[in-house]
């Protein structure tokens, strides 16, 4: 009796200390890695993170789970991971404008910069201006004589507030010095459907949207540093100085990762945009692969968030 | 248009596309029953499936999980009353009751005949009628959502069970429990006393668990423990659906059939309106309404065939004007996308074929799950024939595990017990919860299409609801008469019961 319970607590100790020196040398990942997303199913964010976590799997040799916490534009999912053990096997796939921007307009829980770091921005969405195809003005400027002789008369269609097509617009719309009237609807679709109804006069939108609807809009400028349609000049050309209509996909991880699993991690992302099937996919969806890595970065986030706040003081005036 | 319909015909009929469709129906089904998973997140997790096969597989493959998923909901609601989406809410005042009454079997069986039926009547006036629902879409904007929510809201407080001035108070408190949380238009924050769990507002699934199960629970352990233990619902002997009770309740399923294709051509209304208004007209057309609420079959028929029908039309703004109604769509525009198929006007001019093709699938998908609900509804009979000495616990287990699952948040938990003691409450003092319910998932689309309206209307409001916009004006003004036709009917009814 008494060598049976020595055998078996010989055997616990053994099978105890095989699972600590197994981990002490088991390569991060050894689990599925969760991937929080502060928004809601079926947006850009969530398409895009399906194609990749289908994929980057085969570099980290773990699974890459998605879990949508969407709430309080973007707070609720943003929160749960500032506040999760930075081990590396919670992050989070946010965009800039809830990185830099959303501090300057309103009390969030939790520090952005101090509480994130980037592992990688895996592309960036460009959005355009559009009119309806029937409307008068064949050119921007076109539009902002419209818009300079009616002041408050130009509708503008948007997504939602500080969002994606909000505040590209509203940087255009106060570098050209031009009253509009802003009216919200739920997501890009619902603004774009108040366009081609009449609701609105112009709206921007994502590559991939303006081409579904082929002839029925005109684009008069897209923001980004290279143009997406060929014909179509950009902001930039155009004059414009703020870095306009990007929004950048960024995958962060709460501040306090070790950096050998962030080196991991930087490793993996730069492999996935390799990958063949990858390119092909987001080719079809329309996005760019134009990945940079955290380091990289991380040197651009402060003079985004001084931009955004000239940016918020022109528009809210505080 | 007629020979890319009969191309369309031939696409669709492909084995893999009916075995896949098949898996997609029994997926959904089960992942709809169970609390906390909802329709929505199946489908965006068997996502990436339908990245890697042929678009006539995958896209027929999420349409299965969708379908499948909406009835799913409404196993738990009738077995246990825990409705697993707020589509299933209206089917929770006759199922448990019937459940209760040993008739769990038949109510499943209407619930799956009426599902079957308004989802393949709906999705042929799809097909037929795809170009003015289009039309109709684009012309539904703010003012007209608004019109609509506010004349739902006024008919579910009426035809709720009760007092109408006890239906009105509990819809305001459902307004006020929607005003919670960060205002829909300036995402300002509300009655949240800087508490950060509220901040994304309260979450409809452990609402909508605590507020509908958990009082049961609690009514049952009030009712002795004794009883309890030896109770035993055996569902597995409970009769079949009679022929003759599926011809009585015909007339209500094609009713229902109509109110929810009219729904789902109005975006941003959805299931759970249609849900309602079926079951309220049901009970509204019947010569015994007070049969309603204590288990009548024709309930649940009103109910389910409606939120069904809602299917075929939603599909429309995607597969027309290449924008998704909903969230659920929005997932699909992705699956299309991913295939290198751009829903939108060009796709339907240059692909119709490939449209019409996904259009008779979803036909085909009824008559598979038509034969897959036979087969299933018996395991989940099974499921529920325990002793309720047993089933009880369990289903406060899920109950709690559902709330938490949703969100991973603990938080929810306490809502959960919230609701729960509010719904016990309420019952107590005779006052009807769906009110409160139907305000609070009706709510902060009225607030923000109202206040759409008035940033579009640019100062005068009633010039421009009245004069800009004649659908509107139809609707606004249909409803005091509507209001006064119910009004007067629940009267008279009142009179005639005492009498």
């Amino acid at each position: 009796m008494i060598i049976r319970k020595f055998i078996q607590s010989l055997f616990a100790i053994g099978v105890g200390l095989l699972m600590i020196v197994g981990s002490a040398f088991a390569e991060y990942p050894e689990k599925p890695i969760t991937l929080v997303l502060p928004l809601g199913a079926g947006g850009s964010h969530d398409l895009n993170a399906r194609v990749f976590t289908s994929i980057i799997p085969e570099y980290l040799g773990n699974a890459v789970i998605v879990k949508l916490m969407p709430g309080a534009s973007g707070q609720t999912g943003t929160a749960a991971v500032a506040n999760a053990k930075p081990d590396g096997y919670t992050l989070l796939f946010t965009h800039n404008y809830f990185d830099q921007l959303q501090q300057h307009v309103t009390k969030l829980p939790y520090d952005t910069t101090r509480d994130f770091k980037t592992v990688a921005r895996i592309n960036y969405g460009v959005a355009s201006i559009v009119v309806r195809a029937d409307k008068p003005w064949k050119t921007l400027d076109e539009m902002v004589d419209y818009g300079k002789q009616n002041p408050g008369k130009l509708v503008f269609g948007h997504s939602g507030q500080w969002g994606a097509i909000f505040v590209p617009a509203a940087q255009f719309l106060t570098e050209s010095g031009v009253k509009a009237k802003f009216v919200p609807y739920k997501g890009g679709g619902p603004a774009m459907k108040a366009l081609l109804a009449g609701d609105s006069d112009f709206t921007m939108a994502f590559t991939s949207v303006i081409k579904a609807q082929g002839s029925k809009l005109r684009v008069l400028a897209s923001g980004g540093n290279s143009r997406v349609f060929p014909d179509i000049p950009t902001l930039k050309e155009l004059g414009f100085k703020s870095d306009i209509g990007r929004m950048y996909r960024l995958v962060m991880a709460p501040r306090g990762v070790p950096e050998d699993r962030m080196k991991t991690l930087y490793a993996a992302f730069e492999k996935l945009n390799g990958n063949k099937t990858y390119k092909r996919m987001m080719g079809r969806l329309d996005e760019n692969t134009d990945l940079m890595l955290g380091p990289e970065y991380e040197m651009q986030r402060p003079t985004q968030s001084d931009e955004f706040k000239v940016m918020v003081k022109a528009i809210t005036g505080n | 248009m007629w020979e890319s319909f009969l191309e369309g015909v031939q696409l669709s009929l492909r084995w893999d596309t009916f075995g896949m469709m098949s898996l997609g129906l029994f997926l959904g089904m089960f992942v709809g029953a169970l609390p906390g998973f909802t329709t929505l997140m199946a489908v965006a997790i068997l996502l990436p499936i339908s990245f890697f096969v042929d678009p006539l597989v995958g896209i027929p493959f999420l349409l299965g999980v969708y379908k499948g998923g909406i009835f799913g909901g409404s196993i738990p609601a009738i077995l246990v009353s825990m409705p697993g989406t707020g589509a299933a809410v209206a089917t929770t005042f006759d199922g448990p009751e019937l459940t209760k009454q040993n008739k769990g079997k038949k109510a499943l069986e209407m619930a799956h005949y009426s599902s079957v039926i308004g989802d393949t009547v709906s999705d042929v006036v799809t097909i037929l009628f795809i170009g003015p629902i289009a039309l109709l879409a684009l012309k539904f904007g703010p003012p007209e959502l608004a019109a609509v929510i506010f004349l739902s809201l006024i008919v579910i407080t009426i035809t709720t069970g009760g007092d109408f001035a006890k239906g009105l108070i509990m819809m305001f408190v459902g307004i006020f429990f929607a005003m919670i949380g960060q205002d829909p238009i300036g995402a300002l924050s509300r009655f949240t006393f800087d508490i950060f769990p509220i901040r994304a507002g309260i979450p409809l699934l452990p609402m909508l668990i605590g507020v509908f199960a958990l009082p049961e629970m609690m009514l049952a352990v009030e009712r002795k423990a004794k009883s309890i233990v030896a109770e035993k619902i055996d569902l597995e002997k409970s009769e079949k659906l009679t022929f003759a009770e599926f011809r009585r309740c015909f007339r209500t399923i094609l009713r229902s059939t109509g109110i929810g294709t009219s729904i789902g051509m109005i975006p941003g209304v959805g299931q759970v309106v249609a849900a309602f208004m079926g079951y309220a007209a049901a009970k509204n057309a019947s010569s015994h309404p007070e049969t309603f609420g204590n288990g009548e079959l024709e309930g649940i028929a009103g109910a389910e065939a409606a939120n069904n029908a809602v299917n075929g039309p939603t599909l429309v703004p995607l597969l027309t004007l290449g924008i998704p109604g909903d969230n659920l769509t929005a997932i699909l525009l992705g699956a299309f996308i991913a295939q290198g198929l751009r829903p939108g006007p060009t796709l339907f001019e240059e692909q119709s074929a490939m449209v019409y093709a996904i259009l008779v699938a979803m036909v085909l998908a009824n008559f598979l799950f038509l034969i897959i609900g036979y087969f299933t509804i018996p395991l989940f009979v099974k499921a529920v024939s325990i002793r309720q000495s047993v089933l009880l616990p369990l289903t406060v287990v899920f109950a709690f595990a559902g709330s938490y699952v949703f969100r991973s948040n603990t938080f929810d938990l306490i809502v959960l017990v919230f609701f729960g003691l509010f719904g016990y409450i309420a019952k107590k003092l005779r006052f009807d919860v769906t009110p409160m319910v139907m305000a609070f998932i009706l709510g902060p689309i009225l607030e923000y299409s109202f206040g759409q309206t008035i940033s579009l209307a640019d100062g005068s409001l009633l010039n421009f609801v009245f004069v800009d916009r004649p659908i509107t004006r139809i609707i606004l003004l249909a409803t005091p008469v509507i209001t006064g036709f119910l009004l007067w009917r629940s009267f008279r009814h009142k009179q005639k019961s005492k009498a």
